[in-house]
């Protein structure tokens, strides 16, 4: 004992040597005459590349019912191009988009009378389904199937398709020739009528070695980013400022389908997507938070060209966007040129509305239960505080705590009762409300109930007794080498300054490991004592549904011709009532025991277990 | 200089181009980015000789110091995997990995190392891969010699402690129940199986090879991997180099060594050619089109990679993505991929996933792309921005010490030729059109792919409401219907 002490106090020793607070990232900020922030900083550890994004402070908190994914959606329309990119004649291709947004607004305009009628009335199961379109609207998809086909050169599609599959039938080589020359002008037509050039953006980025392009929507942010050679900043700044400038929403309606696909991919295909969005829409009562970023199936189908405009008005200004550049540049020969690309963007005078919907404190506790293709597992989450407040640090700190190989959650839960294979806590703080989430998965016979139980009993420990000082030091000496280790990589820096000043301000990065620093075992108490109440608790429970569950595991460790023989053994041991004749088998099995071959015997020993554990049952139940 | 709100087509373009043009009188932006010019930039590859060091016994050192972060990052690597386990043992490479770390020492119980190096803040994992293994650490430069105190102690004096191996096969049982959840999970273990046969790529554990691990087991196969015969380091981070090859040299005194490890075998499918099918109730089909390719050093290798850059590896600009997904809005997600592997010819796979009656006609697609990249040249805009893509980002592989770190060790490790990269981007620029048509000719044989298919299979083989595509249209319509394997056997 003594010497493990002194190994600790080494170890304090050692600690004490190195900063209390994290090292400081030196951002070069400045503000374009337009409105637009940009966030610099300059890193030649990762030499020859440059790490570059902007950030709009919009997601899907800043929409409502109706046009919920729009933001998520923008982020697809953002890659498909302006009057220079992505067409190659931008007055035939306006005209083309413009028919297809009234071609579609009609159809709109029915699917929301008659067809949203219908299915009301209980007539069609899906208003959007092409499968129930009236005549009138069937009419109208086609032409817009056409117009989208003629505007990416591919209207000639289907008669090249049918075309195609005749010749396989064809012997005459004349004939052949005659339809093989056909099938080429068909091509040649089309693709003259056509405007588009296909994924543009993403080409030429490509063949000047853009990597990692890509862009995510989350509830508060929208964010694009892309690495570049360090040669090549310039290209990133014609580029973003000119989809900035200039986006036109090409493809806008074809692009549902594969959001749709998205969301089929993400959402509807996993085994607890659909759930979470459920979870999600109970948990945040009066906030926007409630709907998915994704959005719901009816609103991805009808959001118009209008509600796009307006939208992007509103948000894609340039007071409302953050340019972030992390990597191998001098900030004087940048500089220059952001101030040159995207000093064109014409500002805004107004800047875009408050969400004015608070989160209403809830009253009574929420829960849900889900059976479905899924490991018994328990979500609980309360409602806590939003990004930049105070209390934020100490709900972190305890999260800290309950986590990791030596936090509390692992000790206890899967370690000690082992009823748990993973158990975890965060804190989920977003602009406008938050969340402290715990949740857990189940191991051997354990029940989501009895995780659920050992987590409230963790709670309510942290409420009761205050944190060692070796306990939170530990945690303290964790923040310590992660606020090094998250400033490693010049991608996750980006992400982090992006992220920050779109929730509140980027100085998070450097002022957050201080502020975590400095919660105090009594800050912990207060506030799990003041957030985490079952009363403004939302639970999930998952259980396995029947048909799902795998074999008990230890009839499947038996030998597979055995196992139909056990099961058919086994119903009819769970099926007796009558302690006595199970009394009578039991005696005939184990005289068996001794002559029966060796491959018999696991079978054997475990139908013995379960035959005495149904006696037992039976005669408790006397 | 918005011109979104504007109602006429081209002629307000126009207006609007040559208004930007007098706005900004001195502006120096070029109407298209293909006019931009940009300053060369010159960048040779490093050399791994300048990086390379050796300890006592011969053992290779890779080391690139830099200060900008208080924090040392060490790792070990080993030849050898799971490849050198038996059928009947399949998990103890992941068993070993995760023991070497949660199972104690001789000198330390598992708890008490846990607690000591959660103190220090300190990350030490091991793993068991499939043909390499390693163990990493990252700590503060300030507690680096207790911390490669106790780091050495895992590696040399594992304990595999009784109770920490019942977690583990617990926690693996778990995760085995899960099995067949997710559809992705199916598709990797089916996939796998039909593609490799019973391979150590595709073996998976089950509930009996888990309960024959024990400690026995975990120690042979322990000394068999990690000794220092069977080596490279490799370090980053705050330090200086002649104290570190010290402090080295100290830890690795009196580590006994081991036999050679024999590489790893190829795989023997059985599957033949044809579509396998995989009932799950989800709504969307989740398709994988597989057939053997070629190894990392084959000559063809450079060919190969561009031409399926341009079929569908090379994201929104490859023909298969712009098909399936930008034309039709059939999928999110589709393309194709290359795995080579060192010791045995790797795979060629496309996937996608779409809703259940598209998934036909995305098929379709697919294999006319297999068809055009066969019989026709690709343009030379396409294979324009193949090679350049390769070229340019061809300087990002080495940006991060870390990165460059691994690219020796592995190269070591599989004996790549001296030079390799130095003639990278010139072997890149060396790749025609007629090579990848060759390529593509040589490997992707329609007539040789395995297609794998998850999800309700009757409403994916009718096809599309517009009759464009069905299952019948490929492989005449024949598939093959694979049991839903028990998640704790795997036993049909």
């Amino acid at each position: 004992m003594p010497a493990r002490l002194l190994v600790f106090l080494l170890l304090v020793a050692c600690l004490g040597t190195t900063p209390a607070s994290a090292q400081q990232v030196e951002v070069e900020e400045f503000v374009l005459p337009n409105g637009m922030k940009f966030l610099l900083l300059p890193r030649h550890e990762q030499p020859n590349t440059i790490t570059a994004g902007w950030v709009a402070k919009v997601g899907s908190v800043n929409e409502r019912p109706g046009i919920t994914g729009i933001s998520h959606f923008f982020e697809h329309m953002m890659f498909k191009g302006t009057d220079t990119i992505g067409t190659r004649d931008p007055g035939r291709d306006k005209d083309f988009r413009e028919r297809q947004n009234q071609v579609r607004d009609q159809m709109n305009a029915l699917i929301w009378r008659k067809q949203y009628d219908r299915y009301f009335k209980g007539e069609i199961d899906d208003p959007w389904d092409a499968a129930n379109d009236t005549e009138e609207l069937a009419q109208l998809r086609s032409e817009l199937k056409t117009l989208m086909e003629e505007q990416q050169g591919r209207a000639n599609t289907s008669r090249i398709e049918e075309m195609r599959s005749q010749l396989g039938a064809v012997q005459d080589e004349d004939t052949r020739n005659r339809l093989e020359l056909a099938i080429d002008e068909m091509k040649v037509e089309q693709e003259a009528m056509g405007t588009v050039i296909k994924d543009e953006f993403d080409q030429v980025y490509t063949r000047q070695g853009g990597s990692g392009m890509n862009a995510f929507t989350s509830n508060d942010v929208t964010f694009y980013f892309i690495t570049v050679p360090s040669n090549k900043f310039e290209l990133w700044a014609w580029m973003e400022s000119d989809r900035l400038d200039d986006s036109v929403f090409r493809e806008f309606w074809s692009e549902r389908d594969v959001v749709h696909e998205e969301r089929r991919l993400r959402t509807e295909s996993t085994p607890t997507g659909i759930f979470q969005e459920q979870f999600q829409a109970m948990f945040w009562i009066a906030s926007p938070y409630q709907w998915p970023v994704i959005g719901w199936s009816s609103d991805l189908n009808s959001y118009t060209y209008e509600d796009a405009l307006d939208y992007w008005n509103t948000y894609y200004r340039p007071n409302n966007l953050v340019g972030v550049v992390v990597g191998d540049f001098q900030i004087d020969e940048i500089k220059p040129v952001i101030e040159e690309y995207f000093g064109r963007l014409e500002g805004s005078e107004t800047k875009p509305p408050q969400v004015v919907t608070l989160e209403v404190p809830q009253m009574a506790p929420q829960r849900m239960a889900v059976t479905g293709d899924v490991q018994p597992q328990v979500d609980i989450w309360f409602q806590a505080v939003p990004f930049l407040h105070k209390d934020r640090y100490a709900l972190e700190m305890v999260a800290e705590i309950l986590n990791g190989r030596t936090g509390r959650l692992y000790k206890t839960m899967v370690e000690g009762e082992e009823i748990a294979s993973t158990a975890g806590a965060g804190v989920d703080a977003r602009k406008y409300g938050g969340a402290f989430t715990m949740s857990a998965e189940i191991k051997g016979d354990a029940t989501p109930e009895q995780l659920e139980a050992a987590l409230l009993t963790e709670v309510e420990l942290l409420k009761e007794e205050p944190v060692s000082s070796r306990e939170l030091q530990k945690v303290r000496n964790r923040v310590t080498a992660d606020s090094f280790r998250r400033l490693q990589q010049n991608f996750f820096l980006l992400l982090q300054l992006g992220y920050f000043e779109g929730l509140g301000g980027w100085e998070e990065i450097n002022e957050g490991p201080a502020r975590l620093q400095a919660v105090t075992p009594e800050d912990i108490q207060r506030v799990a004592r003041k957030y985490l109440n079952t009363d403004h608790s939302s639970v999930a429970t998952y259980y396995r549904s029947e048909d799902a569950a795998p074999v008990d595991p230890e009839i499947a460790a038996l030998d597979p011709q055995m196992q139909a023989m056990v099961k058919q053994a086994l119903s009819q041991i769970e099926s007796e009532t009558d302690a006595a004749s199970l009394q009578d088998g039991l005696r005939q099995m184990e005289a068996q025991a001794s002559q029966a071959p060796p491959q018999f015997q696991p079978a054997l020993k475990f139908l013995v277990k379960k035959v005495r554990e149904r006696i037992a049952e039976l005669e408790a139940g006397e | 200089m918005n011109n979104r709100t504007s109602t006429i087509g081209i002629s307000t373009f126009i207006i609007t181009a040559a208004v930007a043009g007098q706005a900004t009188a001195q502006s120096t932006i070029p109407a298209h980015p293909d006019d931009l010019q940009f300053e060369p930039l010159i960048f040779s590859p490093p050399s791994s000789a300048d990086y390379r060091h050796e300890l006592p016994g011969d053992i290779p050192v890779y080391m690139a110091p830099t200060a900008e972060f208080p924090l040392i990052s060490l790792t070990l690597t080993f030849k050898g995997g799971e490849y050198l386990v038996g059928k009947a043992d399949t998990g103890l490479g992941s068993a070993l990995g995760s023991l070497m770390r949660t199972g104690g020492t001789t000198s330390s119980s598992p708890s008490q190392m846990d607690e000591d190096l959660d103190f220090l803040a300190t990350q030490v994992s091991t793993s068991v891969g499939r043909t390499t293994s390693s163990a990493q650490l990252n700590c503060l430069k300030s507690n680096f010699d207790e911390s490669l105190v106790m780091f050495m102690d895992i590696i040399r004096n594992p304990a595999f402690e009784q109770e920490r191996l019942g977690l583990w096969s617990g926690d693996m049982v778990e995760s085995m129940k899960q099995r067949n959840d997710d559809a992705d999970s199916i598709m990797r273990r089916e996939f796998g199986s039909v593609m490799a046969g019973d391979h150590f790529t595709s073996r998976q554990p089950t509930l009996s090879s888990v309960d024959g691990i024990d400690k026995d087991k975990l120690s042979a196969l322990h000394q068999r991997i990690f000794h220092p015969d069977n080596l490279i380091v490799s370090v980053s981070g705050d330090f200086d180099p002649d104290e570190m090859m010290k402090k080295l040299t100290q830890a690795f005194k009196g580590w006994e060594g081991g036999d050679a490890i024999p590489e790893p075998p190829a795989p023997q499918p059985v599957a033949g050619p044809g579509v396998y099918r995989i009932e799950k109730d989800i709504p969307q089909g989740k398709v994988m089109i597989g057939t053997r390719s070629i190894t990392r050093d084959d000559p063809d290798y450079f060919s190969f990679l561009l031409m399926n850059e341009i079929l569908g590896g090379g994201a929104f600009t490859s023909r298969i993505t712009s098909r399936v997904r930008s034309d039709e809005g059939l999928a999110y997600s589709a393309g194709s991929a290359f795995q080579p592997a060192v010791d045995y010819p790797g795979v060629f796979v496309a996937y996608f996933q779409s809703k259940s009656p598209t998934v036909a006609l995305a098929n379709k697609i697919i294999f006319e792309e297999f068809g055009r990249i066969r019989n026709e040249p690709v343009s030379p805009e396409e294979l324009e921005t193949a090679r350049q893509s390769f070229i340019e980002t061809f300087p990002q592989s080495f940006s991060s010490r870390d990165a460059m770190l691994g690219i020796f060790v592995s190269d070591e490790w599989t004996s790549r030729p001296d030079g390799y990269w130095q003639s990278y981007r010139d072997k890149v620029a060396g790749v025609t059109a007629e090579d990848i048509q060759r390529v593509a000719q040589k490997y992707l044989d329609p007539e040789e792919m395995k297609v794998m298919v998850i999800g309700r299979w009757d409403d994916i083989y009718a096809g599309d409401e517009n009759g464009r595509a069905t299952m019948g249209d490929i492989f005449k319509g024949q598939s093959t219907e694979m049991p839903l394997r028990d998640p704790l056997t795997l036993e049909p």
